[in-house]
């Protein structure tokens, strides 16, 4: 029986299909399978950052409302065959769909998947409702910065308004030079904050935006936002996994000691 | 022929009666007029429980009695209670029971346990310790004192029903705005770095909020 984990923020831009992209794609790589929803009504990005827009014929709301099979709209991925994607429409609006569908659609998908992410769109209406709906856990996203935490501690209280039985935090695009010079909020200042569980820290990184715009998620790879993301995977599979050190810098002569062969 | 003698005028309705009663006549005649007025509406009113209230002329309370006596003898109503409307009385109970209240509401106080979220509202009649952190963008009301036991980062607002004297401690006082009664005070905007954490206590004097330490002379000073 599969498990489903919604990944959520309140605030935009904060990284949320990214995460599960990435994410998504790093259970893929240690064997499990794996299907995204973009659950983004009319404003659809998952596809993208996945490099499958191109593929798209059918989408969740066909499914819902009954227009095609579920098996004819998702998408295999073009790199690893166990994992799949449920793309949005993107001409339709939040309100095309029910939590109540969402919920028997997670639950047809438990039975074929081993991990079922939703992406949830921005904010704490119908999209938010819709994407919790068939969720067992959930991970929030935030940034280190005062507005997004502030979002976050929102959406962790809606969660537990919601009975989400259990939710974990995912501090993305981190600065170590600002935060050490005390301009940026550390992951340990967020997680004060917002008292849940950290499963993840993920550097600010520039490779990220060449593969989001290339459709190639970089997960696994050398980058350190790469190797945060795959720690991330394995945590959700049930590793327990060390946080990185992200003082240290990609240089050439940290590949050339092995020093980022450490996980 | 008889003339319509308007000393005493009953006006009604499903649950009461007012009677109007005229201050000239003396109250033998008074009583007379009654008996009348009362005797002849009895088949009217039948045997209806009703709230009775007078108008007009104060009464003393013999001579209230004396007049339901009346109206109990010559019709088959049943007059339930008096209605007095005297806005003196009516302030006077007023003020005492709202004083009243208000202490029960100090002395009494619950608990809360978890973390208030931002965009979480509670309020509470009685103080209340919150056994947990109130976060930014987060609410507390009371009509006695908070007490946070954690950090308060978002709004707390105590004597919500005017009482001046009520107050909020937190261990982290770190507050967005506090409200006592009816002032409200906002923290600074460039926030003092490096803090020692203390427990600190707010309270209201000369229309001010102060916050301070919570030192054993300031809880000397409390008052419930």
């Amino acid at each position: 029986m599969g498990e489903v984990i919604v990944v959520t923020s309140g605030k935009g831009g904060v990284g949320k299909t990214t995460t599960t992209a990435n994410v998504g794609t790093g259970l893929a790589m240690l064997e499990k399978k794996v299907v995204l929803i973009d659950t983004d009504i009319g404003l659809r990005n998952l596809d993208v950052v996945m490099g499958l827009e191109n593929r798209i014929v059918y989408n969740l709301v066909d499914v819902i409302e009954g227009n095609c099979r579920i098996r004819n709209a998702l998408i295999k991925d073009k790199r690893y065959p166990n994992l799949y994607l449920l793309p949005s429409a993107q001409t339709r609006d939040k309100n095309s769909v029910t939590p109540e569908q969402m919920r028997k659609l997670a639950d047809e998908l438990r039975e074929e998947f081993d991990y079922i992410l939703m992406d949830c769109p921005a904010g704490i209406e119908q999209g938010f409702r819709n994407a919790i709906a068939g969720a067992d856990k959930a991970l929030v996203v935030t940034t280190p910065e005062v507005s997004a935490v502030r979002d976050a501690d929102r959406i962790i209280g809606l969660l537990e308004a919601n009975e989400m039985q259990e939710t974990y935090l995912v501090v993305n695009r981190l600065r170590m030079d600002m935060v050490k010079r005390g301009d940026m909020m550390s992951s340990e200042d967020v997680t004060e904050i917002l008292a849940i569980d950290l499963i993840g820290v993920v550097p600010d990184d520039e490779s990220i935006v060449i593969s989001t715009n290339q459709g190639e998620p970089l997960v696994g790879s050398d980058s350190l936002a790469g190797r945060a993301y795959m720690n991330i995977a394995r945590r959700l599979a049930g590793d327990e996994v060390p946080f990185l050190d992200l003082n240290e810098r990609n240089s050439f002569f940290s590949k050339l000691f092995g020093k980022n062969r450490r996980y | 022929m008889k003339s319509v003698n308007n000393s005493v005028i009953i006006k009604g309705n499903n649950y009461g009666i007012i009677v109007v009663l005229s201050p000239d006549i003396s109250f033998e005649e008074l009583k007379e007029q009654v008996t009348e007025k009362f005797r002849e509406s009895s088949k009217f009113f039948k045997k209806a429980k009703m709230a009775i209230s007078f108008e007009g002329r104060t009464l003393s309370n013999d001579e209230q009695r004396e007049i339901l006596n009346i109206i109990e003898s010559n019709t088959d109503m049943q007059i339930v209670c008096i209605i007095e409307d005297d806005p003196k009385k009516e302030e006077l109970f007023k003020k005492t029971l709202e004083q009243k209240l208000m202490e029960l509401e100090n002395n009494t106080g619950q608990f809360y346990k978890g973390i208030l979220r931002s965009g979480a509202s509670l309020e509470f009649d009685n103080s209340v310790v919150i056994i947990g952190d109130v976060n930014n963008g987060a609410r507390v009301v009371s009509k006695g004192n908070i007490i946070v036991l954690g950090s308060l980062k978002g709004t707390a607002y105590a004597g919500a029903s005017g009482n001046t004297n009520s107050f909020v401690v937190a261990l982290d006082m770190r507050p967005t705005q506090i409200r006592i009664a009816d002032t409200i005070a906002r923290s600074p905007d460039k926030p003092l770095k490096d803090e020692v954490k203390e427990a600190k206590i707010a309270f209201l004097e000369d229309g001010n909020i102060y916050i301070e330490p919570l030192n054993k002379s300031v809880i000397n000073d409390i008052r419930l």
